[in-house]
């Protein structure tokens, strides 16, 4: 049994703090402690036991992680993209030559905001007390992005039994527009832990599209909070291809502060072998005349196990709301296990909330009917799934970017049936 | 071509077909008529070899048992059955599916594949000679198909992958005079010597257009009366019942 207890000393082999963020680090500490790896008695953890899965799989989780190697970057040729470069969670190269440079700041993160509590997710307190990395971009006011920018997440393969704790904050000035792909390529081997703490912020009329996509299968041990806060009128689309992962947690609350806000959310995963993945996600209508929109898709086979949670909450001055989120999940073999769990919460009268799940089968009907075409059954069943997911990335507009997403897509599947 | 013996099929213990003959030969165009439940659909489904039935008897084509043939293989041997209901298959590519379709076909026949463009050669004839707008076949495999566009598009697979046998299962039902013209122009221009087809049909009105050369009446499990196509306008002013 692994102990959770993390000692204070570590906070100082992390570096030299001033004593109001040393404060800060171990007030958090002290509240991950009190908890340890958060366990299915804790209602948002009640379908991934965190807790015992880290028990199961890590003997130990190396907090400290020396300088990363040097890792040779194997760029995207498919479209031309600026691009930024984090190792480990480190951030290290970088390159905007499509864009004007004093448009845009881009540095380590720095942490200013020692306000704490207790969070229900220990994960972020863990993070708070622990976060040795991350970055800081920043889109200044009326700036739209020319190309897509392409933030690489690359693992090395040194990594063995560590727990990264890395802190990113991405902020949109009024009026700017970028388009991001987050492109996780993992070359670690062996098992780790990646515990992520994402702050987004679009200000007013700013637009952020999104993609999210782990390129190749890893041993990582992946958990997100992701907190995302949408002024008026400004737009968020996120498609988010997070399977591959032998355990992956997003956890991502999107704020809608201001009036006609916006944020559409679309997800497809094919989940195989043993891996776990979960999309738990909290939509806060705080305001008048917004929008949300949910599609969770997930293909589950052999012993894997899938996970969402989505709450809507709609407080009452938030006025013709309109939310809405939809889950499907297909269920290829007798061991794999899928969990839903929607809710609303609504406190204003003049809303249109709605959700659906459903999970289930392949249809029969439909393999027997591409059976008679000459299709073997396993044939058929690919193309059924294919169909299911596509659906996703179908949505995408750029048709570069698209067919990019879906030839790996396409790879994953072939890989995994 | 096709030597059904002493076929008895039954699904949940419940008997279907109890001792069907028919033999068709290259070349020949056989319809079957029967009442509601007297086994049509069961015939097409265990000639397809869709799983479910329990059957005895004999079951040859080409002077093969089809005994040990799984659904994919019977295609690819030159089986092809057109649906009484074709399935909707939302986010599959209609002529995508039809170029994998007929490649499959085409590989286990040892035959080249078709690369995309004459594939596309390929469909354009085909589907104008059925009158069928192309827009269609970029839409996702007969969803939103009106019935009669979901029985031409049928035609047009049996077109494309140009089988030996042909299984037509109520194909002229929900059609109007219109379309179903054209679904039998489709099945006329297709006959030769070599191709051999089993149509099915509760009307004598197909065959108006179609000219069987032998019809089969088949009622509780098994062929009741044969004969020409005198037998299918006999049919129509006795009714079934006359038959017996």
């Amino acid at each position: 049994m692994l102990n959770f207890k993390i000692s204070s000393d570590e906070i100082d082999k992390i570096g030299n703090f001033t004593k109001e963020e040393k404060n800060f680090r171990l007030k958090n500490l002290e509240y991950f402690n009190d908890t340890g790896f958060p366990n299915k008695k804790n209602e948002d953890w009640k379908f991934s036991d965190l807790n015992a899965i880290v028990s199961k799989n890590f003997n130990k989780l190396d907090i400290q992680f020396g300088k990363s190697k040097k890792q040779k970057v194997d760029f995207i040729k498919d479209f031309e993209h600026n691009y930024i470069v984090i190792i480990n969670g480190e951030l290290t190269i970088s390159d905007f030559r499509y864009e004007e440079k004093d448009k845009i700041t881009l540095k380590s993160f720095i942490n200013d905001n020692y306000s704490n509590r207790k969070e229900n997710n220990p994960l972020i307190n863990l993070n708070h007390a622990l976060s040795d990395k991350g970055y800081f971009l920043e889109v200044k006011e009326n700036y739209k992005f020319k190309k897509i920018l392409v933030i690489y997440y690359l693992f090395t393969n040194d990594l063995d039994e560590n727990i990264l704790n890395t802190r990113n904050k991405i902020k949109i000035r009024k009026n700017s527009e970028l388009h991001l792909l987050e492109y996780v390529v993992n070359d670690s081997k062996k098992i780790f832990f990646n515990n992520v703490h994402e702050d987004i912020v679009l200000e007013n009329s700013a637009i952020l599209k999104n993609i999210y996509l782990q390129n190749s299968k890893s041993s990582g041990y992946f958990h997100k909070y992701s907190i995302n806060k949408l002024f008026t009128e400004s737009n968020y689309t996120s498609f988010i291809f997070p399977a591959g992962l032998k355990f992956n947690k997003l956890d991502l609350e999107f704020n809608l502060e201001g009036e006609r806000s916006e944020c559409n959310l679309q997800s497809a995963s094919f989940i195989n072998n043993n891996e776990h993945q979960e999309i738990k996600t909290r939509v806060n209508h705080f305001s008048p005349n917004c929008r949300s929109h949910q599609n969770v898709k997930n293909v589950l086979n052999d012993e894997s196990k899938g996970v969402y949670q989505g709450k809507i909450f709609v407080k009452d001055v938030a006025q013709k709301t309109d939310a809405y989120q939809l889950s499907k999940a297909i269920l290829l073999s007798e061991k794999c296990e899928f969990d839903s769990k929607p809710e609303l919460e609504i406190y204003a009268d003049d809303v249109k909330c709605s959700h659906g799940s459903t999970s289930g089968n392949l249809d029969k009907d439909s393999i027997y009917y591409l059976m008679t075409r000459g299709l073997s059954q396993q044939e058929s069943t690919k193309l059924l799934i294919d169909a299911f997911l596509n659906e996703v990335a179908d949505s995408i507009k750029s048709n570069s970017i698209r067919n990019f997403i879906k030839t790996k897509l396409e790879t994953q599947l072939q890989d995994g049936y | 071509m096709l030597e059904i013996k002493n076929l008895n099929a039954s699904i949940n213990d419940k008997k279907i077909l109890k001792g069907l003959n028919i033999s068709i030969k290259p070349g020949e165009l056989h319809a079957i008529m029967g009442p509601n439940g007297s086994g049509k659909s069961t015939l097409a489904n265990v000639l397809s070899g869709k799983e479910g039935y329990k059957i005895s008897g004999e079951l040859k084509y080409q002077g093969e048992s089809l005994d040990e043939i799984s659904i994919d293989e019977r295609a690819q041997k030159g089986i092809f059955l057109a649906f009484q209901y074709p399935t909707e298959i939302p986010g599959v590519n209609t002529s995508n599916f039809l170029r994998t379709s007929l490649n499959k076909v085409r590989k286990a026949q040892g035959k080249k594949e078709l690369d995309a463009l004459s594939f596309l050669k390929i469909m354009k004839e085909k589907s104008n000679e059925l009158g069928m707008d192309e827009k269609m076949l970029s839409r996702q495999l007969n969803v939103g198909f009106s019935g009669g566009e979901k029985k031409k598009n049928e035609i047009l697979q049996m077109k494309i992958l140009d089988p030996n046998l042909v299984i037509l299962d109520e194909t002229d039902s929900g059609l109007d005079i219109d379309a179903l013209k054209i679904v039998a122009d489709g099945v006329n221009s297709s006959r030769n010597k070599e191709k051999s087809f089993l149509v099915i049909t509760h009307y004598q009105r197909l065959l108006n257009f179609i000219k069987p050369d032998f019809v089969h009446v088949l009622a509780d499990g098994k062929i009741v009366k044969s004969g020409t196509k005198e037998l299918a306008m006999e049919l129509e002013k006795t009714g079934y019942k006359g038959i017996n």
